[in-house]
Protein backbone atom coordinates (compact mmCIF):
# COMPACT_ATOMS: atom_id res chain seq x y z
CA UNK A 1 0.00 0.00 0.00
CA UNK A 2 2.95 2.32 1.09
CA UNK A 3 4.65 1.70 -2.53
CA UNK A 4 1.57 2.28 -4.37
CA UNK A 5 0.98 5.45 -2.11
CA UNK A 6 4.91 6.57 -3.14
CA UNK A 7 4.02 5.73 -6.98
CA UNK A 8 0.85 7.86 -6.85
CA UNK A 9 2.82 11.08 -5.32
CA UNK A 10 5.59 10.61 -7.85
CA UNK A 11 3.17 10.20 -10.78
CA UNK A 12 1.81 13.81 -8.85
CA UNK A 13 5.49 14.94 -8.87
CA UNK A 14 6.05 14.20 -12.42
CA UNK A 15 3.30 16.16 -13.36
CA UNK A 16 4.00 19.39 -11.44
CA UNK A 17 7.27 19.16 -12.96
CA UNK A 18 6.11 18.67 -16.84
CA UNK A 19 2.98 21.06 -16.28
CA UNK A 20 2.41 23.67 -13.64
CA UNK A 21 6.57 24.60 -13.04
CA UNK A 22 6.96 25.27 -16.58
CA UNK A 23 4.10 27.78 -15.87
CA UNK A 24 5.49 29.14 -12.68
CA UNK A 25 8.65 29.90 -14.18
CA UNK A 26 6.72 31.93 -17.35
CA UNK A 27 4.93 33.95 -14.52
CA UNK A 28 8.12 34.25 -12.54
CA UNK A 29 10.54 35.26 -15.26
CA UNK A 30 7.96 37.66 -17.41
CA UNK A 31 7.01 39.20 -14.13
CA UNK A 32 10.77 40.38 -13.25
CA UNK A 33 11.19 41.28 -16.73
CA UNK A 34 8.61 43.60 -16.27
CA UNK A 35 9.26 44.45 -12.92
CA UNK A 36 12.58 45.73 -14.42
CA UNK A 37 11.39 47.90 -17.14
CA UNK A 38 9.17 49.38 -14.72
CA UNK A 39 12.44 49.94 -12.36
CA UNK A 40 14.32 52.02 -15.38
CA UNK A 41 16.10 49.11 -16.17
CA UNK A 42 16.67 48.58 -20.21
CA UNK A 43 16.46 45.08 -21.32
CA UNK A 44 18.04 43.84 -24.57
CA UNK A 45 15.07 45.65 -27.30
CA UNK A 46 12.11 42.84 -26.64
CA UNK A 47 9.12 44.45 -29.22
CA UNK A 48 7.35 41.33 -28.76
CA UNK A 49 3.40 42.09 -27.61
CA UNK A 50 3.63 39.87 -24.73
CA UNK A 51 6.54 42.22 -23.41
CA UNK A 52 3.77 45.16 -22.85
CA UNK A 53 1.59 42.38 -20.98
CA UNK A 54 4.37 41.37 -18.53
CA UNK A 55 5.10 45.42 -17.91
CA UNK A 56 1.38 46.22 -17.65
CA UNK A 57 0.92 42.88 -15.58
CA UNK A 58 3.55 43.22 -13.22
CA UNK A 59 1.56 42.53 -10.13
CA UNK A 60 -0.90 40.05 -11.28
CA UNK A 61 2.33 37.29 -12.67
CA UNK A 62 4.13 37.93 -9.54
CA UNK A 63 1.26 37.40 -6.95
CA UNK A 64 -1.40 35.69 -8.67
CA UNK A 65 0.12 33.48 -11.20
CA UNK A 66 3.53 33.08 -9.90
CA UNK A 67 3.29 33.31 -6.23
CA UNK A 68 -0.93 32.03 -6.32
CA UNK A 69 -0.01 28.91 -8.34
CA UNK A 70 3.36 28.23 -5.96
CA UNK A 71 1.03 28.11 -2.80
CA UNK A 72 -1.77 26.29 -4.78
CA UNK A 73 0.61 23.53 -5.05
CA UNK A 74 1.60 23.85 -2.02
CA UNK A 75 -1.48 23.55 -0.35
CA UNK A 76 -2.73 20.75 -3.22
CA UNK A 77 0.01 18.50 -2.12
CA UNK A 78 -0.82 19.00 1.57
CA UNK A 79 -4.39 18.03 1.09
CA UNK A 80 -3.45 14.95 -1.43
CA UNK A 81 -6.58 15.70 -3.25
CA UNK A 82 -6.18 15.35 -7.41
CA UNK A 83 -8.63 17.83 -7.55
CA UNK A 84 -7.31 20.50 -5.33
CA UNK A 85 -4.63 20.96 -8.61
CA UNK A 86 -7.64 22.75 -10.09
CA UNK A 87 -5.91 25.95 -8.51
CA UNK A 88 -2.57 25.96 -9.43
CA UNK A 89 -3.83 24.36 -12.83
CA UNK A 90 -6.40 27.76 -13.45
CA UNK A 91 -3.81 30.18 -11.91
CA UNK A 92 -0.88 28.88 -14.00
CA UNK A 93 -2.71 28.88 -17.16
CA UNK A 94 -4.57 32.75 -16.19
CA UNK A 95 -0.82 33.52 -16.24
CA UNK A 96 -0.16 32.60 -19.92
CA UNK A 97 -2.93 33.66 -21.27
CA UNK A 98 -2.09 37.13 -19.92
CA UNK A 99 1.03 37.42 -21.57
CA UNK A 100 -0.76 35.89 -24.56
CA UNK A 101 -3.25 39.33 -24.33
CA UNK A 102 -6.40 37.31 -23.62
CA UNK A 103 -6.40 39.87 -20.52
CA UNK A 104 -9.95 39.86 -19.32
CA UNK A 105 -10.11 35.78 -20.24
CA UNK A 106 -6.81 35.19 -17.79
CA UNK A 107 -8.64 37.45 -14.54
CA UNK A 108 -11.42 35.69 -15.00
CA UNK A 109 -9.62 32.38 -15.09
CA UNK A 110 -7.90 33.81 -11.39
CA UNK A 111 -10.92 34.36 -9.79
CA UNK A 112 -11.79 31.22 -10.84
CA UNK A 113 -8.71 29.84 -9.41
CA UNK A 114 -9.16 31.55 -6.24
CA UNK A 115 -12.64 30.29 -5.72
CA UNK A 116 -10.50 26.79 -6.42
CA UNK A 117 -8.24 27.50 -3.48
CA UNK A 118 -10.98 28.61 -1.06
CA UNK A 119 -12.19 25.61 -1.66
CA UNK A 120 -9.30 23.28 -0.66
CA UNK A 121 -9.20 25.84 2.37
CA UNK A 122 -12.25 25.07 4.12
CA UNK A 123 -11.37 21.23 3.00
CA UNK A 124 -8.29 21.86 5.22
CA UNK A 125 -10.55 23.76 8.32
CA UNK A 126 -12.65 20.95 7.77
CA UNK A 127 -9.61 18.44 8.36
CA UNK A 128 -8.27 20.43 11.37
CA UNK A 129 -10.11 23.61 13.03
CA UNK A 130 -7.42 25.48 13.89
CA UNK A 131 -6.66 29.00 14.36
CA UNK A 132 -4.03 28.67 12.06
CA UNK A 133 -6.37 26.51 9.21
CA UNK A 134 -8.85 29.78 9.74
CA UNK A 135 -6.25 32.12 8.71
CA UNK A 136 -4.86 30.05 6.03
CA UNK A 137 -8.60 30.59 4.38
CA UNK A 138 -8.75 33.81 5.62
CA UNK A 139 -5.77 34.15 3.16
CA UNK A 140 -7.66 32.44 0.45
CA UNK A 141 -10.86 34.38 0.59
CA UNK A 142 -8.45 37.66 0.65
CA UNK A 143 -6.99 36.51 -2.94
CA UNK A 144 -10.92 35.69 -4.06
CA UNK A 145 -11.27 39.03 -3.23
CA UNK A 146 -9.00 40.60 -4.76
CA UNK A 147 -8.98 38.91 -7.99
CA UNK A 148 -12.89 39.75 -7.96
CA UNK A 149 -12.17 43.40 -7.72
CA UNK A 150 -9.14 42.84 -10.72
CA UNK A 151 -12.07 41.26 -13.20
CA UNK A 152 -14.12 44.43 -12.12
CA UNK A 153 -11.44 46.50 -13.15
CA UNK A 154 -11.32 48.17 -10.00
CA UNK A 155 -8.37 50.63 -9.25
CA UNK A 156 -5.35 48.94 -8.45
CA UNK A 157 -5.84 51.05 -5.24
CA UNK A 158 -7.94 48.90 -4.27
CA UNK A 159 -7.10 45.63 -5.48
CA UNK A 160 -3.18 45.68 -4.51
CA UNK A 161 -4.29 45.58 -0.33
CA UNK A 162 -6.07 42.59 -0.88
CA UNK A 163 -3.50 40.37 -3.17
CA UNK A 164 -1.35 41.16 -0.42
CA UNK A 165 -3.29 40.15 2.08
CA UNK A 166 -3.48 37.08 0.67
CA UNK A 167 0.25 36.30 0.85
CA UNK A 168 0.49 37.97 4.55
CA UNK A 169 -2.06 36.31 6.28
CA UNK A 170 -0.91 32.65 4.80
CA UNK A 171 2.72 33.57 5.78
CA UNK A 172 1.17 34.22 9.29
CA UNK A 173 -1.05 31.41 9.28
CA UNK A 174 2.02 28.88 8.67
CA UNK A 175 4.17 31.23 11.28
CA UNK A 176 1.14 30.65 13.72
CA UNK A 177 1.61 27.16 13.47
CA UNK A 178 4.93 27.49 14.59
CA UNK A 179 4.70 29.31 17.07
CA UNK A 180 2.70 26.47 18.94
CA UNK A 181 6.13 25.47 20.06
CA UNK A 182 6.82 28.54 21.92
CA UNK A 183 5.43 29.41 25.50
CA UNK A 184 2.28 31.47 24.49
CA UNK A 185 2.55 34.59 26.78
CA UNK A 186 -1.09 35.83 28.44
CA UNK A 187 -2.96 37.58 25.22
CA UNK A 188 -0.26 36.60 22.77
CA UNK A 189 -3.11 35.17 20.46
CA UNK A 190 -5.92 37.97 20.70
CA UNK A 191 -3.15 40.42 20.12
CA UNK A 192 -2.71 38.76 16.89
CA UNK A 193 -6.74 38.56 16.39
CA UNK A 194 -6.75 42.35 16.63
CA UNK A 195 -3.78 42.73 14.20
CA UNK A 196 -5.27 40.71 11.43
CA UNK A 197 -8.82 41.93 12.02
CA UNK A 198 -7.52 45.87 11.49
CA UNK A 199 -5.38 44.01 8.65
CA UNK A 200 -8.65 42.74 6.82
CA UNK A 201 -10.79 46.42 7.57
CA UNK A 202 -7.87 47.68 6.04
CA UNK A 203 -8.32 46.19 2.84
CA UNK A 204 -11.97 46.67 2.99
CA UNK A 205 -11.60 51.00 4.01
CA UNK A 206 -8.64 50.82 0.89
CA UNK A 207 -11.45 50.06 -1.55
CA UNK A 208 -13.43 53.81 -0.28
CA UNK A 209 -10.21 55.51 1.37
CA UNK A 210 -7.02 54.87 0.16
CA UNK A 211 -5.67 57.10 2.84
CA UNK A 212 -7.35 55.86 5.63
CA UNK A 213 -7.24 52.29 4.63
CA UNK A 214 -3.23 52.93 3.91
CA UNK A 215 -2.66 54.39 7.31
CA UNK A 216 -4.66 51.01 8.27
CA UNK A 217 -2.75 48.35 6.22
CA UNK A 218 0.67 49.99 7.19
CA UNK A 219 -0.35 49.79 10.91
CA UNK A 220 -1.33 46.29 11.17
CA UNK A 221 1.65 45.38 8.85
CA UNK A 222 3.75 47.23 11.39
CA UNK A 223 2.04 44.91 14.02
CA UNK A 224 2.01 41.80 11.93
CA UNK A 225 5.92 42.23 12.35
CA UNK A 226 6.44 43.03 15.94
CA UNK A 227 4.49 40.11 17.07
CA UNK A 228 6.50 37.80 15.10
CA UNK A 229 9.59 39.10 15.62
CA UNK A 230 8.45 38.53 19.11
CA UNK A 231 6.57 35.18 19.23
CA UNK A 232 8.09 33.12 16.43
CA UNK A 233 10.36 30.41 16.97
CA UNK A 234 12.92 31.99 14.49
CA UNK A 235 14.20 33.57 17.45
CA UNK A 236 15.02 30.20 18.83
CA UNK A 237 16.02 28.20 15.63
CA UNK A 238 18.59 31.09 14.39
CA UNK A 239 20.61 29.54 17.00
CA UNK A 240 20.91 26.28 15.52
CA UNK A 241 22.96 25.48 12.33
CA UNK A 242 22.38 24.70 8.72
CA UNK A 243 19.17 24.71 6.90
CA UNK A 244 17.58 25.76 10.19
CA UNK A 245 19.40 28.69 10.79
CA UNK A 246 19.00 29.42 7.05
CA UNK A 247 15.90 29.58 7.54
CA UNK A 248 15.62 31.44 10.32
CA UNK A 249 17.98 34.51 8.96
CA UNK A 250 15.56 34.39 6.36
CA UNK A 251 12.20 34.55 8.23
CA UNK A 252 13.82 37.43 11.02
CA UNK A 253 14.94 39.15 7.81
CA UNK A 254 12.05 39.07 6.23
CA UNK A 255 10.03 40.36 9.02
CA UNK A 256 12.71 43.34 9.45
CA UNK A 257 11.36 44.32 6.19
CA UNK A 258 7.78 43.75 6.82
CA UNK A 259 7.84 46.75 9.59
CA UNK A 260 9.41 48.77 7.15
CA UNK A 261 6.66 48.12 4.24
CA UNK A 262 3.95 48.71 7.17
CA UNK A 263 5.90 52.26 7.83
CA UNK A 264 5.99 53.16 3.77
CA UNK A 265 2.64 52.17 3.76
CA UNK A 266 1.66 54.68 6.10
CA UNK A 267 3.77 57.19 4.57
CA UNK A 268 2.52 56.78 0.93
CA UNK A 269 -1.29 57.00 2.02
CA UNK A 270 -0.40 60.50 3.27
CA UNK A 271 0.77 61.40 -0.01
CA UNK A 272 4.52 61.05 0.54
CA UNK A 273 4.57 58.84 -3.33
CA UNK A 274 8.50 57.99 -2.73
CA UNK A 275 7.23 55.84 -0.19
CA UNK A 276 5.34 53.85 -2.19
CA UNK A 277 8.28 51.48 -3.35
CA UNK A 278 9.24 50.53 -0.59
CA UNK A 279 5.86 49.88 0.72
CA UNK A 280 5.66 47.32 -2.11
CA UNK A 281 8.46 46.26 -2.50
CA UNK A 282 9.70 45.70 1.02
CA UNK A 283 6.95 43.86 1.61
CA UNK A 284 7.00 41.25 -1.67
CA UNK A 285 10.83 41.43 -1.87
CA UNK A 286 12.00 42.10 1.53
CA UNK A 287 9.35 39.80 3.48
CA UNK A 288 7.07 37.27 0.45
CA UNK A 289 10.31 36.48 -1.17
CA UNK A 290 12.94 35.92 1.83
CA UNK A 291 9.98 33.17 2.56
CA UNK A 292 10.14 31.60 -0.55
CA UNK A 293 13.96 31.66 -0.24
CA UNK A 294 14.00 30.18 2.97
CA UNK A 295 11.68 27.71 2.20
CA UNK A 296 12.26 26.47 -1.27
CA UNK A 297 15.03 24.20 0.22
CA UNK A 298 12.34 22.31 2.31
CA UNK A 299 9.00 22.73 0.20
CA UNK A 300 11.10 22.21 -3.58
CA UNK A 301 11.44 18.24 -2.32
CA UNK A 302 8.45 17.96 -1.07
CA UNK A 303 6.59 19.05 -4.32
CA UNK A 304 8.71 18.20 -7.46
CA UNK A 305 10.81 15.19 -5.59
CA UNK A 306 13.52 17.04 -6.19
CA UNK A 307 16.41 16.31 -3.59
CA UNK A 308 19.07 19.58 -2.28
CA UNK A 309 21.86 19.32 -0.40
CA UNK A 310 21.91 22.12 1.73
CA UNK A 311 25.17 24.22 1.81
CA UNK A 312 26.59 28.13 2.45
CA UNK A 313 25.87 29.34 -1.13
CA UNK A 314 22.42 29.87 0.06
CA UNK A 315 23.21 32.43 1.62
CA UNK A 316 24.85 34.57 -1.02
CA UNK A 317 21.62 35.11 -3.07
CA UNK A 318 19.63 35.54 0.08
CA UNK A 319 22.60 38.72 1.12
CA UNK A 320 22.27 39.76 -2.70
CA UNK A 321 18.07 40.16 -2.24
CA UNK A 322 18.48 41.81 0.37
CA UNK A 323 21.39 43.85 0.10
CA UNK A 324 20.33 45.13 -3.29
CA UNK A 325 16.57 46.10 -2.01
CA UNK A 326 18.42 48.35 0.37
CA UNK A 327 20.45 49.74 -2.97
CA UNK A 328 16.73 50.25 -4.51
CA UNK A 329 14.95 51.77 -1.67
CA UNK A 330 17.37 54.43 -0.30
CA UNK A 331 17.50 55.60 -4.15
CA UNK A 332 14.54 57.37 -3.62
CA UNK A 333 15.69 59.45 -0.86
CA UNK A 334 19.41 59.51 -1.94
CA UNK A 335 19.79 59.09 -5.84
CA UNK A 336 17.40 57.76 -8.18
CA UNK A 337 19.81 56.38 -10.32
CA UNK A 338 20.40 53.28 -7.92
CA UNK A 339 16.78 52.62 -8.46
CA UNK A 340 17.29 50.52 -11.53
CA UNK A 341 20.79 49.25 -10.51
CA UNK A 342 18.62 47.90 -7.46
CA UNK A 343 15.94 46.23 -9.15
CA UNK A 344 18.94 44.41 -11.43
CA UNK A 345 20.46 43.28 -8.10
CA UNK A 346 17.03 41.91 -6.91
CA UNK A 347 16.41 39.67 -10.39
CA UNK A 348 19.98 38.92 -10.26
CA UNK A 349 19.42 37.41 -6.35
CA UNK A 350 16.58 35.72 -7.78
CA UNK A 351 18.62 34.12 -10.61
CA UNK A 352 20.84 33.32 -7.87
CA UNK A 353 18.69 31.48 -6.20
CA UNK A 354 17.55 29.51 -9.13
CA UNK A 355 21.46 28.65 -9.65
CA UNK A 356 21.82 27.80 -6.38
CA UNK A 357 18.78 25.25 -6.07
CA UNK A 358 20.02 23.90 -9.22
CA UNK A 359 23.56 23.27 -7.64
CA UNK A 360 22.41 22.10 -4.75
CA UNK A 361 19.77 19.72 -6.21
CA UNK A 362 23.24 18.01 -8.35
CA UNK A 363 25.28 18.39 -5.40
CA UNK A 364 22.93 15.81 -3.75
CA UNK A 365 22.84 13.51 -6.42
CA UNK A 366 26.35 13.52 -6.73
CA UNK A 367 26.62 12.34 -3.16
CA UNK A 368 23.59 10.25 -3.34
CA UNK A 369 24.85 8.22 -6.17
CA UNK A 370 28.40 8.16 -4.70
CA UNK A 371 27.49 6.87 -1.52
CA UNK A 372 24.69 4.10 -3.16
CA UNK A 373 28.17 3.16 -5.71
CA UNK A 374 30.22 2.81 -2.38
CA UNK A 375 27.68 0.51 -0.46
CA UNK A 376 26.93 -1.17 -3.64
CA UNK A 377 30.69 -1.86 -3.39
CA UNK A 378 30.71 -2.90 -0.14
CA UNK A 379 28.01 -5.36 -0.16
CA UNK A 380 29.56 -6.88 -2.69
CA UNK A 381 32.68 -7.12 -1.85
CA UNK A 382 34.24 -10.52 -0.67
CA UNK B 1 21.34 16.24 18.58
CA UNK B 2 22.33 13.34 20.50
CA UNK B 3 20.14 10.68 21.27
CA UNK B 4 17.91 11.36 24.23
CA UNK B 5 18.40 8.50 27.02
CA UNK B 6 15.61 9.60 29.18
CA UNK B 7 12.20 7.70 28.94
CA UNK B 8 10.94 7.77 25.13
CA UNK B 9 7.73 9.95 25.34
CA UNK B 10 5.65 7.25 23.34
CA UNK B 11 4.28 4.07 24.60
CA UNK B 12 6.43 1.22 23.25
CA UNK B 13 5.62 -2.29 22.60
CA UNK B 14 7.78 -5.13 21.78
CA UNK B 15 11.28 -6.66 22.07
CA UNK B 16 13.44 -4.63 24.42
CA UNK B 17 16.24 -5.38 22.22
CA UNK B 18 14.42 -3.42 19.56
CA UNK B 19 13.49 -0.31 21.63
CA UNK B 20 17.20 1.56 21.72
CA UNK B 21 17.99 1.23 18.01
CA UNK B 22 14.62 2.01 17.09
CA UNK B 23 14.44 5.12 19.43
CA UNK B 24 18.01 5.80 17.51
CA UNK B 25 16.15 5.84 13.91
CA UNK B 26 13.58 7.84 15.03
CA UNK B 27 16.12 10.50 16.41
CA UNK B 28 18.00 10.93 13.27
CA UNK B 29 14.84 12.55 11.46
CA UNK B 30 14.66 16.10 11.86
CA UNK B 31 12.28 18.73 11.13
CA UNK B 32 14.43 21.35 9.78
CA UNK B 33 12.14 24.13 10.14
CA UNK B 34 11.89 23.76 14.14
CA UNK B 35 15.46 22.35 14.68
CA UNK B 36 14.32 19.55 16.02
CA UNK B 37 14.28 15.73 15.91
CA UNK B 38 10.18 14.29 15.56
CA UNK B 39 10.84 12.51 18.60
CA UNK B 40 11.31 16.05 20.92
CA UNK B 41 8.94 17.79 18.94
CA UNK B 42 6.22 14.91 20.17
CA UNK B 43 5.17 13.72 16.81
CA UNK B 44 5.22 9.70 17.49
CA UNK B 45 2.41 8.88 19.07
CA UNK B 46 3.50 4.62 19.75
CA UNK B 47 5.49 2.43 18.50
CA UNK B 48 4.44 -1.41 18.14
CA UNK B 49 7.04 -3.89 17.18
CA UNK B 50 6.18 -8.26 16.12
CA UNK B 51 8.59 -10.02 14.24
CA UNK B 52 6.86 -9.52 10.89
CA UNK B 53 6.00 -5.76 11.31
CA UNK B 54 7.45 -2.53 13.09
CA UNK B 55 4.21 -0.02 13.17
CA UNK B 56 4.41 3.95 14.39
CA UNK B 57 1.96 6.06 14.61
CA UNK B 58 2.97 9.53 13.45
CA UNK B 59 1.02 12.51 13.43
CA UNK B 60 2.14 16.26 12.17
CA UNK B 61 1.41 19.65 13.84
CA UNK B 62 -0.74 20.72 10.59
CA UNK B 63 -2.83 19.26 8.10
CA UNK B 64 -2.08 21.85 5.36
CA UNK B 65 2.07 20.86 5.70
CA UNK B 66 3.24 19.92 2.71
CA UNK B 67 6.21 18.31 3.84
CA UNK B 68 4.44 15.55 5.34
CA UNK B 69 4.82 12.90 3.05
CA UNK B 70 8.83 13.36 3.13
CA UNK B 71 9.15 13.44 6.32
CA UNK B 72 6.98 10.22 6.46
CA UNK B 73 9.56 8.62 3.85
CA UNK B 74 12.21 9.49 5.69
CA UNK B 75 10.87 7.71 8.98
CA UNK B 76 10.45 4.80 7.01
CA UNK B 77 14.14 4.90 5.11
CA UNK B 78 15.50 5.10 8.78
CA UNK B 79 13.41 2.85 10.18
CA UNK B 80 14.13 -0.18 7.07
CA UNK B 81 18.20 0.48 8.31
CA UNK B 82 17.53 -1.22 11.73
CA UNK B 83 15.00 -3.34 10.90
CA UNK B 84 15.20 -7.03 10.44
CA UNK B 85 14.75 -8.21 6.68
CA UNK B 86 11.39 -9.80 7.41
CA UNK B 87 10.25 -6.74 9.08
CA UNK B 88 7.70 -4.87 7.75
CA UNK B 89 7.99 -1.02 8.01
CA UNK B 90 4.82 0.71 8.42
CA UNK B 91 4.23 4.32 9.21
CA UNK B 92 1.10 5.43 9.84
CA UNK B 93 -0.38 8.98 9.69
CA UNK B 94 -2.29 9.80 12.91
CA UNK B 95 -4.35 13.54 13.81
CA UNK B 96 -5.93 11.95 17.12
CA UNK B 97 -5.19 13.19 19.37
CA UNK B 98 -4.25 16.10 18.08
CA UNK B 99 -0.68 17.39 18.92
CA UNK B 100 -0.19 20.25 21.66
CA UNK B 101 2.44 21.42 23.15
CA UNK B 102 2.49 19.01 26.49
CA UNK B 103 4.33 16.33 23.66
CA UNK B 104 7.05 18.09 23.52
CA UNK B 105 10.60 17.19 25.41
CA UNK B 106 11.83 18.70 28.26
CA UNK B 107 14.84 19.35 25.98
CA UNK B 108 12.30 21.07 23.01
CA UNK B 109 10.93 23.23 25.80
CA UNK B 110 14.40 23.93 26.69
CA UNK B 111 15.43 24.86 23.38
CA UNK B 112 12.18 26.82 22.69
CA UNK B 113 12.83 29.09 26.03
CA UNK B 114 10.03 27.75 27.98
Amino acid sequence: MHGHGHFESRTKAAAIRLVLIPAVLVSLLAGVAGGLVRAGVTLPAVSAEWFDHAVLGHAFLMICTFMGTVIGIERAVAVKEPLAFAAPLASGLAGLLYLAGALHAAAWLALAAAAAFVAVNVLVVARQRAAHTALLLMGALAWLAGNGLFVADTASSAVIPWWFSFLVLTIAAERLEMTRLMRRRQGASQALYGVLAMHLLACAVSSVSPRWGGLLYGASLVGLAVWLLRFDIARRTVSAHGLSRYMAVCLLLGYFWLAISGVAWCLTSQGAAAARDTALHALSLGFVFSMVLGHAPVILPAIARVKLLFGWAFYVPLAMLHGSLAVRLVSHWLNLDWLATGAAGNALAIALFAATVAASALAWRARYFTSARSHDDAATAP
Amino acid sequence: MTAAKTTPAYPYEGPQAMRGPVEEALQRVVDPEVAMTIVDVGLVYGVSVTDERLHVLLTMTSAACPVTDLIVEEVETELERIAPPAMRVDVELVWEPAWSSDRMSPRAKAFMGW
